[in-house]
């Protein structure tokens, strides 16, 4: 129930190793943020910033307008969901649970109320008057969340609070955070490394990359609008097929030559290329398996490949294939689309002519590795 | 069948050749046992004997009975018993405390002279304390605790340096995950209630080990207490007090016997101690805490 507000924050170790630069985020009150990245990327480090777990080497947060630089966490109301869940292994589920409030002196029967609400909703009450180490580790997870439920906290931090678990359960619980988040009404922060999840939990996803953001948007936006190659190859699985090409203006229109095929560009893509002036230019050009198609046969607009690898996935099949230069392409088909010749003829070394299509290419600068589109 | 058999003959030799190893193990933990108890047995079979006061050339009393005893709290024991537990108590008190503190801030904080003072404590402890004991002495005598007022010099003395004693803890510590800290605090707990609440109750075997070290070093202290308490009856504690009765071949003679007595019943609350408190040395209470 409050807004955090991160200005011009770095931390810096002592061994002059900095691990987030000028971090910049405006998180509004009862927003679910998501900070992914590939480990090493200062994600965990911001979050720790924010719950006041590390200290901030230069610039501010705010929470509630407030600037918590020098609050204790305790003074932070802030409530945490560690990934290795951090539960106190000496005291029951109900102690874990009630150990804030008994902090706060909260009236005992208010704690048994609060606990015991706590319980129903993530479905543990049987387990209130065990150990944690006589739990398994999704009961744990509920447990650790259970204890940030009761606390009312301004903002709900949660540091990887599903890497820990196996994936049927990694996916149970998200849906159950996904119903916690509605219940609880209150500012999330959430990180992880794994894109699904920042996908289908954040209304914002901020990627991280060395310690810089590398782009903030919707799960809509980071998807269909990458702003640079890093984000458009870490977001969506299997990855986002990136290989060198040449954009070549004709006239008005562009056209991109890649694997000896000529494919045109049109629709927004084209629109968007005139409009930010784009000339002819060599460029990154990035696919998305889903957006390959399989062509019937040779011709201007198509690639030769070579089958190699062919993944059942049972809706869709993915496909591991090489051009004639030798790069590794995936191209991802729903099984429906194939005709019964088309799935005969999924053998390795078969040859299959792809295409694109085309709306849906991506042109990033090689250099900078900016998306050229939107840039 | 016959792989029945032979998974079955395999488990039997797994068996046996447990039980064998195991029967020499405790026969060679019998003999050092042995080995070990004779003076104690010895001792105390002397402090039931009462047909002489003085040494013999035998073990088992000809004579049994508490005379000794009985006698032995009629002379200064009780004063130095009484003077021994308070010294033992106060520092055990006082320097687990300290110990633990230590320990913590050690193990938890992270402030620029963390490592050199560490270091800095390693080089001093290498000193034997028995090199600063005419100092200490002078210093003592400076602030009149010494001889018949040795108590609380003593005391001064024994506690002064607890705080090196951190190692064994700081590295229990250091094995209970930080995250216990970070979730604590988070939970709205001060740097002291995390202490008081997470980390202590995870440590029972440590706290324990501390206070029985804080209780057990000044408890057995012989040297040093007799040189602050320059042999003056009221300032001794039971160690020297007992060793002041073996000082000539008369003395001796007299009271050999109730010197053994008085041994048994310093040896006694430390052995209780023990026994009762052992049993926190095998318990692992961290199980849980973390993923595992």
């Amino acid at each position: 129930m409050a807004s955090v507000k991160l200005t011009n924050v770095e931390k810096v170790y002592d061994n002059k190793v900095v691990a987030v630069h000028d971090f910049n985020l405006d998180i509004k009150d009862k927003e679910f943020i998501v900070f992914v990245g590939p480990s090493g990327c200062g994600k965990s480090t911001t979050l720790r910033m924010i719950a006041g777990l590390e200290e901030i080497s230069s610039g501010t947060v705010e929470i509630d307008g407030e600037v918590v630089n020098d609050l204790q966490p305790k003074d932070r109301d802030i409530a945490m969901v560690f990934q290795n869940y951090a539960l106190y292994p000496h005291m029951t589920v109900y102690d874990n649970i009630a150990f804030s409030l008994r902090l706060k002196k909260v009236p005992e029967d208010q704690i048994y109320e609060k606990v015991t609400w706590a319980a129903e909703i993530l479905g543990i009450t049987d387990y209130l008057l065990r150990k944690p180490r006589a739990l398994s580790g999704g009961q744990r997870q509920r447990v650790a969340i259970g204890r940030a439920m009761v606390r009312n906290s301004k903002v709900f931090l949660m540091d990887e609070p599903l890497s820990n678990l196996d994936a049927k359960l990694r996916n149970q619980m998200r849906a159950e955070i996904i119903l916690l988040r509605q219940r609880l009404d209150t500012t999330f922060i959430y990180v992880t490394h794994d894109q699904t999840e920042a996908m289908t939990l954040g209304d914002r996803i901020v990627i991280m990359k060395d310690g810089y953001i590398m782009q903030v948007g919707s799960p809509t936006e980071v998807f269909e609008r990458p702003a640079n190659l890093f984000v458009a190859e870490f977001i969506g699985a299997p990855k986002m097929n990136t290989f060198k090409a040449e954009l070549v203006k004709e006239g008005a229109g562009y056209f991109v030559k890649a694997f000896g095929a000529k494919l045109p560009v049109n629709g927004p893509n084209g629109e968007l290329l005139a409009k930010n002036g784009v000339g002819s230019r060599e460029v990154t050009l990035g696919a998305r398996p889903e957006h390959i198609v399989l062509a019937d046969a040779k011709a201007e607009n198509t690639i030769e490949t070579k089958l190699i690898v062919s993944e059942m996935m049972g809706s869709e099949v993915h496909l591991h294939v090489r051009t004639t230069d030798g790069t590794d392409l995936i191209v991802r088909v729903p099984t429906i689309q194939l005709s019964p010749a088309q799935r005969a003829n999924l053998q390795s070394g078969a040859t299959l002519y792809i295409t694109f299509e085309d709306k849906v290419m991506y042109f990033f600068d090689p250099e900078s590795q900016e998306n050229l589109l939107f840039h | 069948m016959s792989t029945n058999n032979t998974s079955m003959k395999k488990h039997m030799g797994l068996k046996a050749s447990t039980r064998l190893s195991n029967t020499a193990i405790y026969i060679i933990l019998v003999i050092i046992s042995v080995i070990w108890l004779i003076p104690f047995v010895c001792i105390v079979l002397q402090s039931f004997r009462v047909e002489s006061t003085w040494k013999v050339g035998y073990v088992i009393p000809q004579q049994w009975g508490l005379d000794n005893y009985v006698k032995l709290f009629q002379t200064n024991f009780p004063r130095w018993y009484a003077n021994t537990f308070i010294i033992a108590l106060v520092v055990a008190a006082v320097q687990t405390v300290i110990v633990l503190c230590m320990s913590y801030t050690l193990s938890r904080f992270r402030f620029k002279l963390r490592k050199p003072l560490m270091q800095f404590m390693l080089v001093l402890g290498m000193f034997p304390g028995i090199l600063g004991m005419i100092i200490l002495y002078r210093v003592l005598a400076d602030l009149n605790l010494v001889g018949a007022n040795s108590l609380p010099g003593l005391i001064l003395v024994y506690v002064a340096s607890s705080g090196m004693g951190y190692y064994v803890s700081k590295g229990f510590f250091d094995t209970l995950p930080k995250s216990l800290d970070e979730a604590a605090r988070v939970d709205g707990a001060t740097r002291a209630q995390v202490l008081t609440k997470i980390i202590l109750p995870l440590s029972k075997p440590i706290v324990i080990y501390t206070i029985l070290t804080g209780f057990m070093g000044p408890w057995g202290d012989f040297v040093f207490a007799r040189y602050v308490s320059q042999l003056k009856p009221l300032g001794m504690n039971a160690a020297v007090g007992l060793q002041s009765w073996l000082a000539t071949d008369t003395m001796t003679h007299d009271y050999y016997t109730m010197f053994c007595a008085g041994g048994v019943v310093v040896a006694l609350p430390v052995a209780l101690l023990f026994m009762c408190l052992q049993r926190y040395y095998v318990e692992g209470v961290t199980g849980g805490a973390v993923k595992g």
